[in-house]
């Protein structure tokens, strides 16, 4: 579990340090059934942008490329960040505005999930 | 399944059924059977043009067997027939057309499915690994048939041989990505091509005799030389009255992207524009085998297929053609034939390395062309042409040398610079 969250973090920093923040705020919660990660940035962005981000952590889950291609998140230090490696792994995610910049919170699950057991926010 | 999909399906099924047809057709259905028949007795290993062995129809019938196979498994697995699954069932019918066999593919898959279950994993999450691994086929039929073993003693074997390669392939595969971050793309050649070195060196080990052979049919038939560009031109086609102006602006914005495994085009952008992309590339590499004077036989149209089916992950025009001016370049200083079958499959198999020419630019691309024809060349000597995916091990040699160079050229520009 340690390398598969050192992975995610590692991705997730990147795609972050990408933008040039000048804070960058990464905070991992246990739970009772898995993990909760919240990354936070002071980078202004648009609300077509907040979208791309919630779409790609969002994506459809692909096992095929998950457990094959997923090992690549946070691993290399050329070419862009690619937050579908994130997506494909996570349970869930939500991405909101913040005063300064954005929340990005990722919720890590076993293979069986139960969302009821983590602080997702209900809709 | 969304109605993209269930045309994708039609499309590749229409494609096995074009491949089984045009095989009969060209061959009788008598001489084709006794052909496809006598195919699964052969070693198979690189390179053994099929078409030479057992004649053009028999050839293309055991293509689009082992290739329904495949989009069978692809079905009951329930994985979305996109980017990758469309790269592995075009790149597993081009190889059935010489090394590929259903006898031979069957053990590598049941390894792979072993390792599933070991791991508690679905079969699912390990399905590309299966289809892909099918390039080490060639070590159930040359443990059956040409190691000198005898009997039912040789099948065990071969059998054992080819679940115990499959069983230990994902382990090796979703390691060997660290070593060139996915600018390969044919990354379980590379993984089936370090296996295969310890494979052949065991074999050389127990005297058994594993040196190369290339069989290359000079003459192909004129059904060989029509099929890609047929195909070719009934995917592009599809692709526009899919998506009309839609897939021409989709085929751009493919054009765009790096191709840095994974880059599913279907998902990434649309399956309009990825039919369109395919096509062009399929057109492209036929218009090249043409100037070239090259040979329309089994490995050159399995090497079409290959680059076809890439067109939906991770290869497009615009960064496979510095990878192919490479290829010709390093021929002229070398004073190499660009039709000798090295050149002509470095040529087209090569683009495996498109993605550095994606994220790095043209230079980088060509280079990558250049030095992969060197080291190809040598390569399958190493593995005894287990690894049907020659192309794969030496791209992923290749790929790990120039990422390794130009990360430490980032990282030290970037240290020198300060945050």
């Amino acid at each position: 579990m340690k390398e598969y969250i050192l992975h995610l973090i590692g991705e997730m920093a990147k795609f972050i340090l990408d933008s040039n923040p000048t804070r960058m705020v990464i905070s991992l919660h246990r739970e009772e059934d898995g993990l909760h990660l919240a990354i936070l940035d002071n980078v202004p962005r648009s609300e077509e942008e907040l979208e791309k981000i919630r779409l790609a952590l969002n994506a459809p889950k692909r096992p095929e490329l998950a457990e094959y291609y997923g090992i690549m998140a946070g691993q290399d230090l050329m070419g862009n960040s690619r937050l579908n490696l994130v997506g494909w792994q996570v349970k869930h995610a939500d991405v909101s505005r913040t005063q300064e910049g954005m929340k990005i919170d990722l919720w890590l699950g076993g293979e069986r999930f139960d969302s009821s057991y983590f602080s997702i926010p209900k809709k | 399944m969304a109605k993209n999909e269930l045309f994708l399906y039609a499309l590749m099924g229409g494609i096995v059924l074009l491949l089984i047809l045009a095989g009969f057709i060209e061959q009788g259905f008598e001489a084709t059977l006794k052909g496809l028949v006598a195919l699964q007795a052969r070693p198979a290993r690189l390179i053994h043009d099929f078409t030479a062995l057992e004649g053009v129809g028999a050839t293309l019938v055991n293509s689009g067997l082992v290739s329904a196979l495949s989009l069978i498994l692809v079905r009951l697995t329930k994985v979305r027939l996109a980017g990758p699954t469309i790269a592995a069932f075009l790149t597993i019918m081009g190889f059935s057309l010489f090394g590929k066999t259903l006898l031979n593919v069957v053990p590598i898959i049941f390894g792979v499915y072993l390792s599933a279950k070991v791991a508690g994993k679905p079969f699912a999450a390990y399905l590309l690994i299966a289809l892909f691994g099918t390039a080490m086929g060639p070590i159930v039929t040359y443990l059956v048939f040409q190691s000198g073993l005898n009997g039912i003693y040789a099948v065990l074997v071969g059998i054992l041989g080819g679940t115990v390669t499959g069983f230990f392939l994902p382990s090796i595969a979703i390691s060997m990505l660290h070593l060139h971050q996915g600018y390969n793309l044919y990354n379980i050649g590379f993984s089936c091509g370090f296996f295969g070195l310890f494979a052949a060196s065991i074999l050389a080990a127990a005297k058994m005799k594993i040196d190369i052979q290339v069989i290359w049919n000079r003459d192909p038939s004129l059904t060989l030389t029509a099929l890609i560009p047929i195909i070719s031109i009934v995917c592009m086609v599809s692709g526009i009255l899919l998506g009309k102006k839609k897939a021409f602006t989709d085929f751009l914005a493919i054009q765009k992207i790096p191709g840095r495994l994974p880059s599913d085009f279907v998902d990434q952008v649309s399956a309009e524009g990825t039919l369109v992309n395919m096509g062009l590339l399929g057109l492209l590499g036929s218009a090249y085998v043409f100037i070239v004077q090259g040979d329309f036989n089994g490995p050159v149209v399995g090497g079409l297929f290959t680059l076809m089916g890439f067109g939906a992950f991770g290869k497009h025009v615009k960064n496979c053609w510095p990878v192919v001016m490479g290829v010709v370049l390093s021929c002229f200083v070398f004073g190499k034939s660009l039709a000798a079958p090295g050149p002509i499959l470095a040529a087209l198999f090569g683009t495996t390395l498109a993605p550095l020419a994606g994220q790095f630019g043209v230079l980088v691309g060509v280079a990558a062309g250049f030095v992969h024809l060197v080291v190809v060349e040598r390569t399958a000597a190493w593995h005894g042409g287990l690894d049907l995916y020659n192309n794969g091990f030496s791209g992923g040699l290749t790929a790990t040398l120039f990422v390794a160079i130009l990360e430490w050229l980032k990282t030290t520009k970037e240290k020198r610079e300060g945050p």
